[in-house]
Parts: structure tokens; sequence; C-alpha cells
């Protein structure tokens, strides 16, 4: 497993909740180092707890429902048990601390969203979202970028 | 004192959205119990007027847990539709397709959903019966379990392409041969899998004594069982006779063809539910219940095939002398088809067919009426489809294991209440086992009533003059 984990997840049937799917197949084509691993999931399941635990940094594209439609955030993420009934479909929080609690590590984490605006059937993303995806896109490009040449740094 | 109802909604831990209904007479016991099933899909509708070859894809959408299962169905349909015989090869593949899914599909039931009251019991708090209440007690159960359903994922998404709707297989055969690189991964897959599924029956065996009163009374009743056999009445996944055993064991009808299901089975709609009751016809409804799923298809099946799964129905027989009747034993029956699957994928991958590029056969439509069925997870499924002269789906029906096991578990809910429930609230211990009989059929409510989204449940506990008395949601 790369270094450097970018997780998009959503469903990509309900317009702007494709925002994972869409952003981890436009950072399939823009990023190509071998210190990245790019995955797109229809919802975050305890299986990940594997790949999450063997990166150092894991970035979670998701569409949110807080904010104006098109807004960008980028937030950190720290493991947190979910009791969550079902647990088949969690959060963010909650893989990482399945990865902790199983493997004993959990990467460093960061949730990067866009404030959805049509989450009805439908496979294209709305304006305001269309438009802020290049945004994202090149936050988390810099962002990979930034942490390579950390990387870059120790290894001197 | 006077009639009441009791309304658990939603119910937790199932793949789908439902509510269950208490009914208690004016002394305050428990009479009568309904499943509802509160979601609605209508695939059967809306795929009228599409291209019949856009069928195995589209009715993979149907579920997100067992994809595959539709699709194997879907596709066995249109074979039928084509009237090809698909290449051994494809055959063969087919099945390890539908066997790694079984296996993911048993993993989540059994680990997500069940663990938690098999591990913490029926009486743990809710907040903490799921998977990390089981991380907390016994790490190295949820670990294998998160391992068990990424091996069958993986077998998944190395077949099919991807894990969720996976489009490999399509009428007349699969799209692309097996290379020798993905037989290797997956045979060096195996023996970690079937190191799980061993430790994980023999938990499951440790556990099963401080459960007897659950035994006794989670569906616990005769009824029928049915299933998929092959010709020798070995289990199967993928293609055979139907077989009907009785509560004392014995074979009622056998060597039913799956294409003819409506002679033998019918349908039954009820106004509280979405889901439609299936009852086998020469007994009429309600008489007619019988059940699906791995329970039935190891009483049915005469033997596995394979030898560690066979040891394990040797020794699952000796539970009871007829047919093994407790619905709780549905886990057990579980454990033993995912060491079944394991082995017969070692079978099949080492079949020196196996790599053979011959994997489809084309054909136009040569027939208008099309039936595929398979065993599915949670029991037999049956995709019947009717196409116009343009190869155009003018009429569709599907029947789900859900479906098959409905009457079923309205009956074992009613068991489980009258058993449990006492009184006019719900403690959590008394709602847990309401649920966890319906756990053990893992029914798959989007599978079977063709809406998005989690299974959820209701409980709600009503009087005679239909006022709730009390109500448990969850979601």
């Amino acid at each position: 497993m790369a270094r450097i984990l970018i997780l998009g997840y959503g469903n990509p049937l309900r317009s702007d909740d494709g925002l994972g799917w869409r952003a981890a197949e436009e950072l399939s084509r823009t990023l190509s180092s071998a210190d990245v691993d790019i995955l797109a999931r229809h919802q975050l399941t305890p299986e990940l707890a594997g790949p999450l635990s063997q990166a150092a940094t894991v970035f979670f594209i998701d569409a949110s429902r807080e904010g104006e439609p098109g807004e960008l955030s980028c937030v950190p993420v720290t493991p947190q048990a979910s009791g969550a009934g079902f647990s088949h479909q969690l959060s963010p929080a909650a893989v990482l601390a399945l990865s902790q609690l199983l493997f004993g590590t959990s990467p460093r984490a960061f949730l990067v969203s866009l404030c959805g605006q049509n989450f009805d059937h439908g496979e294209n993303l709305s304006p305001p979202v269309a438009a802020g995806l290049p945004r994202l896109t090149a936050l988390v490009g810099q962002l990979v970028q930034h942490l390579g040449q950390q990387q870059a740094v120790r290894s001197r | 004192m006077e009639r009441r109802t009791i309304v658990i909604d939603p119910v937790t831990r199932i793949e789908g959205h439902a509510k269950i209904t208490l009914h208690l007479n004016e002394q305050g016991r428990v009479e009568d119990a309904h499943f509802h099933v509160t979601q609605f899909r209508g695939f059967e509708k809306f795929c009228e007027g599409r291209p019949f070859s856009e069928m195995p894809s589209l009715m993979a959408r149907i579920c997100g847990i067992c994809p595959v299962s539709h699709l194997i169905a879907s596709a066995k349909a249109c074979d039928a539709l084509l009237a090809v015989r698909i290449p051994p090869t494809a055959d063969k593949l087919r099945r390890i397709f539908g066997l790694a899914q079984v296996v993911q599909s048993h993993a989540l039931s059994l680990f997500y959903l069940s663990s938690p009251d098999l591990l913490l019991g029926m009486d743990a708090d809710p907040a903490s019966s799921n998977l990390f209440g089981v991380l907390a007690k016994n790490p190295s159960l949820a670990r294998d379990g998160i391992r068990l359903r990424q091996f069958g994922q993986q077998i998944i998404e190395r077949l099919g392409g991807k894990r969720i709707h996976p489009a490999w297989i399509v009428p007349g055969g699969v799209s692309e041969p097996l290379t020798v690189q993905n037989r290797d991964a997956i045979l060096a897959s195996l023996p970690e899998a079937l190191a799980i599924a061993e430790r994980t029956m023999e938990w499951f065996k440790g556990t099963t004594e401080q459960f007897r009163e659950e035994i006794a009374s989670f569906g616990n009743f005769p009824t029928l069982f049915m299933g998929i056999v092959k010709e020798d009445g070995g289990l199967t996944f993928y293609d055979g006779k139907i077989r009907m055993a009785n509560a004392a064991g014995d074979v009622v009808a056998d060597g039913l063809d799956p294409a003819r299901y409506a002679d033998y089975l019918g349908e039954k709609v009820e106004s509280w539910s979405y889901l439609k009751s299936t009852y086998y016809k020469p007994k009429g409804f309600p008489d007619g219940i019988y059940r699906v799923g791995p329970l039935a298809r190891v009483n049915v099946a005469d033997r596995c095939g394979t030898p560690r799964a066979d040891q394990e129905l040797a020794e699952f027989h000796e539970l009871q002398r007829t047919a093994v009747l407790s619905s709780f034993h549905y886990h057990h029956a579980r454990l033993i088809e995912i060491l079944y699957c394991v082995e017969r994928m070692q079978q099949l991958l080492t079949d020196p067919e196996i790599l053979s590029k011959h994997v489809r056969a084309f054909a136009r439509p040569n027939a208008l009426e099309g039936v595929g069925a398979a065993e599915a997870p949670r029991g037999t499924l049956f995709h019947h489809y009717k196409i116009d002269e343009q190869g155009l789906i003018r009429w569709a029906n599907l029947i789900i294991a859900t479906g098959h096991n409905n009457i079923a578990m309205n009956k074992s809910i009613l068991q489980v209440a009258k058993h449990f429930v006492h009184g006019e609230r719900l403690a959590p211990g008394m709602l847990n086992r309401v649920e966890a009989v319906i756990r053990c059929y893992d029914p798959c409510l989007s599978c079977s009533t063709h809406a998005a989204g989690q299974m959820a449940l209701q409980v709600q506990l009503l009087n005679a003059a239909g006022e709730v008395l009390d109500e448990v949601v969850r979601g």
C-alpha cells in the first residue's frame, strides 16, 4: 500500500453523492506517483481498515450537507469508535478507529468535501459542485505534493 | 384489560427497512405478530421495455450485498432466451463467482450483524452490540470476520473487475477468461479463508450451550424446506433441481424443474407489507410454509461433496434426528456453507479447463420466455422474463429468498414474542431477541421488494383498539 491513500466514496447514481467517485477518477489521471493509491467505494466498510493501516496519510473525499452548495472544506479526522447498529457502513472516524484497534495504527486523516446541492437520482453533479470539483482536486494535489516534499526532506 | 400492540421500528442490523408489530390480547399476552417490509423497489416493472441483454447489469443493481446472485440468475434466464448451452469453463467460472459471493455475504451476516448477539449475549447494551463491541471482547473474531469478507470481495473484484455490481457475467457465459495470475492469487488465499472458517466453526459450536432458550424458541417449528440440489442430491449454489423436504427430513418432492416454479409455488400479497409471501401450492396458504437459505439447503442436501463440509454436515445432523428445525441454526448452517464454498473453489480452480479462453456462447434470442434459478446466500432465487420479437422485456417476475421465508419469519417473530415479551413495555433484551430471530434468516429487503438505504427497524405494541402502547425506533 502506498504512503498516501485517497478514498473517494458515495453513490454515483445519487447526483452530488457521486463526488467522491468523480474526484477519484480525476485524481487518478493527474496523480501518477507510486506513493499514492486511489480507491473509489460506495460506502466505508470495515474491510478498509486494512488498507488504511498501511498508509501514512489518507484523504477521504465525500459530498457534505453542511454549508453553501459548492463550499470546499478540508478537516482533520481522528479515530472514534462508532456505536452504529449497522456496521457495514461506517464514518471516516470509525474506519480509522477500526484500523487502530485491529492493526495498532491509523494514518493521519483528512476529510475533503464539497457541500452538495442535489442528492436525488442522477449521474451528474449539480452546477456548484461541478464547478467546485477542480478546486477540490487541486487542493488534494497540492497537499499530496506537500507531503511528498516533506518525505523527501526527511529521507535526505 | 384491553387488547394492545407493540411496534418495533425500525429493525436494526438487517438489510433494508422494516418494522414489527406485536398484538397483545386482553390479558396482555402476545397473540399475533407481523413483520412489515416498508420499502418498495419495483424492479419488476421498470425493466419493462429494456433490451433483455441489459438485464444482468440492471438486476445486479437490486442489491449491493448480493449483486452476483442476481447476475447469475438473470444471466441464466437470458441463456434460456438465447437457448444456448454456455461453455463448460464459463459454467465453472460462474460457480466460483457465486461461491465467493456466498462467503462474503455469509461473513457479513454472521460476523457484522449477528456475532454481537452471539458473543455479547442477547441482553447486551444495544450501544455496544456492534462490530466495535465484538472487537473489544474478542479481537481475533472481529479480525477474522473482516478478513473473510475481504477474501470473498477480492475474488469478486479479481474476476468481475469490481466488488460491487460487477458486470462480468453476461448472457451466454462470462465476458473474460480467467488469467493465470488471478487463478494463482485466489488459490493462494484459500488456506487462510479455510483456517478462519474452521476457527469460527469451533468458536460457534462452543457458544450454543448458552442459547438453549433461544434455540428452543427462535423459529423452532415444523415447516417444509426447499433448495436446489445436484442430480446426486448434493449441495449446490448454481444449478440443479428443486427439492422439498418436510420437518421429518423426508423428501416430499424432488427433481422439480426450476423453470416450472409457478406450478408448485404460489405468491400471496398482504396489505401490511411490500414483501410477497411465497408458499408451496400443494399445501396451500399458509400451510405451505417453507424455509429456504442455509438451514434449508443443509436440510435438503444429502451431502456437500467436500471433505470438511461433509464432516460438519454429519455433526450438524446429530443435533436432531429429523430435519434441524430451529432457525437459530441458520448460523451454524452458514458456517458449513462457508467451509463448502472455500473447498469447492479449490476443486474448481484446479480443474485443467479453468483457464480456457472459450468462455462465451453467442446467439440471438431463440425463445420468448426464460427462467433462471440459483441459490443466493439467503436462498433460492428465480428470475423469469418474457420478451417480444425485438428482444425487449415485456414482463418480469422475481422471487427472492426473503419472500420464500416471509411466512416463516412472521411465525418466528410470533414464537419469540410469545416466549420473551411480557407486559406493556419493551425491555432491550426482549426487543433484541425479536430482532435477532429475523437476523437468523439474514433477510435482504432491498432485494426482495424492489428502497435505498439500510435496514432499520420499528417495533410497535398496539392495544385491541389499534392504539400504540409502546414504540421503539432504531436505525
